[in-house]
């Protein structure tokens, strides 16, 4: 749903009921002051000499008031009666009576409109105290009275029969009984009063007002109230355009950044919350644009590897071919097997394997940072795991692979392949440039100081100083830093290099006790 | 017949390879050629659990996951992708060790055979006996052969430190700031003085072995 569209419903969903409830709130007033209004009134007019009028004659009695019409003669001077008094003394009844409704004498000026419906008897009681038509030049309703007795009996006989229930009322010691019913569509309010003395034809009066016909159909709110809701909604309509105009604006400029790969800024000027949203969306194109360019790197990675691996592992597997070979032709001509050339396979698929997990390595070190997955890391774990790959290998060349390492597990916080293939590539390097029946030691130890010291120690023919700092220094990217050969030390040592940078760690080459070599690995335990 | 062992590997060379191993070292190997959800009921009585966890059916890690809510079976993870969070993920699950593809049948037979023995490991013992050899840690009593051998403190020490650790090289530098009297000379050369001394008091059947590089193991000595 369109946000003008939300919003205007919204306001016509708050407004409506809100108005609504002032309305009925206003009616239920209005109604409650009629019945006041009429009750006050109807007995203020019975003290003020309207009682002796209706004891007088009860059976046409009816509340004078206003001025009399200018048209009718004055019966002041005759008595008491007023001008509706004519009716009393039989004169005709006015326009708009019938002849025997008499009762219902006019209080005031005819209506303008003649008689209102059949019931003549209903007469209009002129313009209401305030002077005027009333506000909206409306009729103002009829207002009559009807006398009874003790017994609730009216002499007057157009008078209502009233039924038993406001009879019940009236007799329960109610001063006031108020009814509301219907006369031909047209509210009517009845106010049945107990007269403040007792006995005599009078002694209740009942007051009944019937509205005017084209009064107000109770309980809907004025035609400006019901306004309130429809300019609500054009004043919503009228705020929010500028905000829709921005957040459009907002939306074309982030289909333009996504289109330029989040290249191109969002730039939606301000101070308020849709700016808010705009450097949201900037700062959110420039993580997703950092991702992609770390996915890009990563994507670089795995094309180097593949293109690395298919050069490397090639070489190698194309050896391992040819001893698989000779060992059949060997087999085939029922001859046994070479243990060199065997060996040498098994020599082979070896260095395939630590050249793989060599290339996945270098791989994940050059995608950067992220990819290293740091956890807990059991080094004496490491290294059962390195020595028991090697050793097969080491056995067979006849080569002493050998560990010490300390009771007590020593944690470190790495990544535990990566810190595998370092070790790994110390020995394969040990074992694959050793001598015959020479060694290869593993010693892990833990200072109290929180460090850990691992040493890998060969007898084999060791590396020269100058040598051992180039081979730190290159990086493995190179081509020369993967040639195969006795003496080249291949990708392994760079990426222990690496993999030691990476953890924290330094890493050493000296020579070792023994002659060979001795490569150092320090760094910081875990705390547990 | 021996221990049994659960094989999970689809893979139908490499499954027919390691189950061969596993006989052929005395293991009785049943293999499974597919992931399957485990429960208490389907699960046979087995002393290991060689887990591979690329599987169709169920994922091994799935598998781990299901076996430690019932079961404390030692479980060695196969891993083809050598990637540290299959690893971290695995271990963190409850598993006692993993290999990463290619590795050698050898390596495969030793790192069960470990685990096996790890539980025996962990008793522990007030006395070591190795071969000839008995060590009382609590007595502080050495013979060879039943017969008692009379030691210096240092020399028991050093003894006791090989003895609790049985077949596993205790380096040197760890012995010298163990065992030696760190105010009295406590170097190397005095270590290796003090272990000839101890060798030529256990006799022929000694068991303390030089590991070239690191220091001294006990092995049940062969006079060797």
């Amino acid at each position: 749903m369109r946000l003008r569209l939300r919003l205007a419903l919204t306001v016509v969903a708050v407004t409506v009921p809100v108005v609504a409830g002032l309305s009925l709130f206003q009616r239920s007033l209005r109604l409650s002051s009629q019945e006041e209004v009429l009750e006050a009134t109807t007995l203020a007019q019975m003290q003020a000499g309207e009682r002796e009028r209706c004891e007088a004659s009860p059976e046409s009695w009816t509340v004078r008031r206003g001025p009399p019409p200018r048209d009718w003669p004055r019966g002041g001077a005759e008595g008491d009666r007023g001008p509706p008094g004519g009716v009393e003394s039989g004169s005709p009844p006015p326009r708009g009576s019938s002849g025997d409704r008499g009762a219902f004498a006019e209080n005031g000026p005819p209506p303008p409109r003649g008689p209102s419906g059949d019931r003549g008897g209903f007469d209009d009681r002129g313009p209401p105290p305030g002077g005027g038509p009333g506000r909206s030049g409306r009729a103002p309703p009829h207002i009559v009275h009807f006398p009874y007795d003790d017994r609730l009996v009216s002499r007057n006989p157009a008078a209502p029969v009233l039924d038993e229930e406001l009879q019940r009322d009236a007799r329960s010691g109610r001063g006031v009984v108020v009814r509301r019913s219907t006369l031909e569509g047209r509210p009517v309010l009845d106010v049945l009063l107990r007269m403040p003395w007792d006995g005599g034809p009078c002694a209740y009066v009942l007051a009944r007002r019937i509205a005017s016909p084209d009064a107000p159909i109770e309980g809907l709110p004025p035609p400006e109230v019901l306004l309130v809701p429809l300019l609500a909604v054009v004043a919503v309509l009228v705020a929010v355009g500028p905000v829709i105009r921005r957040v459009r604006q907002l939306t074309g400029e982030v289909r333009a950044s996504a289109v330029s790969r989040y290249q191109q800024p969002v730039s939606v000027r301000g101070n308020d919350e849709v700016a808010e949203l705009a450097r949201a969306f900037q700062e959110a194109g420039a993580e997703i644009q950092s991702q992609l360019s770390q996915q890009e790197a990563r994507e670089q990675a795995l094309r180097d590897f593949l293109a690395n691996t298919m050069h490397d592992v090639m070489t190698p597997l194309t050896v391992l071919q040819g001893h698989l070979s000779t060992m059949q032709q060997q087999a085939g001509r029922g001859e046994g097997m070479e243990p060199g050339v065997m060996t040498s396979a098994m020599g082979e698929a070896h260095y395939i394997a630590s050249l793989v997990h060599n290339l996945a390595a270098a791989a994940r070190l050059e995608a950067g940072a992220p990819q290293v997955q740091r956890a807990p890391v059991d080094l004496n774990a490491v290294i059962a795991r390195v020595l028991g790959r090697h050793q097969p290998i080491a056995r067979r060349k006849k080569v002493s692979l050998v560990s010490g390492v300390p009771e007590a597990p020593v944690i470190v916080n790495g990544d535990v392949t990566l810190i595998e293939q370092a070790v790994s590539n110390v020995v394969f390097n040990g074992i694959h440039h050793g001598r015959e029946d020479g060694h290869v030691a593993v010693v892990l130890e833990s200072t109290r100081q929180g460090r850990f010291h691992l040493r890998v120690i060969d007898d084999g023919p060791g590396i020269p100083e100058e040598e051992r700092s180039r081979l730190l220094e290159r990086s493995f990217r190179g081509n020369a830093a993967r040639t195969r050969g006795v003496e080249g030390q291949g990708l392994g040592l760079h990426i222990t290099h690496h993999v030691a940078q990476v953890h924290g760690w330094t890493l050493t080459l000296s020579p070792s006790e023994y002659g060979g070599l001795e490569v150092g690995m320090e760094g910081e335990m875990s705390g547990g | 017949m021996g221990e049994r062992i659960l094989l999970v590997e689809d893979d139908a060379q490499l499954g027919a390879q390691i189950v061969e191993h596993l006989r052929g070292a005395g293991f009785e190997p049943t293999w499974w050629r597919e992931g399957r959800l485990l429960t208490s009921e389907g699960m046979p009585e087995v002393s290991l659990v060689v887990l591979d966890l690329m599987l169709p059916g169920t994922y091994g890690l799935d598998m781990l996951k299901a076996l430690r809510t019932f079961s404390e079976v030692p479980v060695l993870i196969l891993s083809a992708r050598n990637d540290t969070l299959d690893k971290v993920r695995a271990l963190k699950l409850g598993a006692d060790d993993y290999m990463t593809k290619p590795f050698w049948p050898e390596e495969l037979i030793e790192r069960v055979r470990a685990r096996l023995r790890r539980p025996m490991l962990q008793k522990v013992d007030a006395a070591v006996e190795l071969g000839p050899l008995r060590v009382d840690l609590q007595t502080r009593e050495v013979s060879v052969q039943g017969q008692l051998v009379e030691l210096t403190r240092v020399e028991f020490a050093l003894l006791a430190a090989l003895a609790r650790r049985p077949r596993e090289a205790v380096t040197r530098q760890w012995l010298v700031e163990h065992v030696l009297d760190p105010e009295r000379e406590g170097t190397e050369r005095t270590l290796d003085v003090h272990v000839s001394r101890l060798r030529r008091k256990l006799g022929a059947l000694h068991g303390v072995e030089t590991v070239w590089g690191v220091g001294y193991r006990l092995v049940p000595g062969d006079g060797s």
